[in-house]
């Protein structure tokens, strides 16, 4: 059988993404709640080690900078696996990673306990009530 | 001799599997069906970043319990 020289390009790929939502209604900005970390490492392909985590974003960046135990948490993850990313939208703040294909689309306990630490962390930050005209 | 492969198939959502994944590493997941939670309906993204994708599909949502995490929601992209 002939191979399709022109494939379509369009329809759902095999990439999947678990969202992990908290659902918060506080006092703090939604730009607040955005976060993602700039991972320092060490090694080359698959010797490559996340050595260190700079969160950057709004407060809450702040908040998971000053917790050093999500940070020893995070070392011991893989760099693919410490690409999380935290963005607001209306209903909660959603707490992801990278695309991932239907074969490795599955969830360890390590990094549950990471998606766990920085929901706290998001449920615990505090913001002060918006001020009214 | 024959295959070891089953002729037939049981489809399982990706929530399902997902959820089934969860449960193997100790946690109190439910999966429901889908359109049923509020997060489903809503944006999936911030906006506030330029690359995240504009077409996914939505495969629905997990419970959890015990946990700081309210619902997990599987997407797909395209």
């Amino acid at each position: 059988m002939a191979q399709d020289l022109n494939p379509v390009s369009w329809g759902a790929q095999d990439r999947y993404q678990a969202h992990f939502i908290v659902k918060i209604l506080t006092g703090c900005d939604n730009e607040d709640y955005l976060a993602r970390p700039k991972l320092q490492t060490k090694g080359h392909f698959a010797s490559k080690q996340v050595t260190g985590i700079k969160w950057s974003g709004g407060k809450l960046a702040d908040v998971l900078n000053t917790d050093d135990a999500l940070k020893t948490m995070m070392t011991k993850l893989s760099p693919e696996d410490a690409q999380i990313y935290i963005e607001p939208t209306s209903g909660g703040v959603r707490i992801f990673g990278k695309w991932k294909d239907s074969h490795d689309f599955t969830m360890t306990k390590e990094l549950f306990s990471v998606y766990d630490r920085i929901a706290l962390g998001i449920k615990n930050m505090s913001c002060p009530p918006p001020i009214k005209c | 001799m024959h295959d070891s492969e089953s002729d037939t198939f049981h489809p399982v959502n990706k929530n399902e599997e997902f959820c089934e994944s969860l449960k193997k590493i100790g946690l109190d997941a439910k999966a429901n069906q889908i359109d049923t939670d509020e997060a489903e309906k809503e944006n999936y993204y911030s906006r506030y970043y330029s690359h995240t994708p504009v077409m996914v599909t939505n495969h629905g949502t997990i419970t959890l319990k015990g946990t700081n995490i309210d619902v997990v929601q599987i997407i797909q992209k395209g």
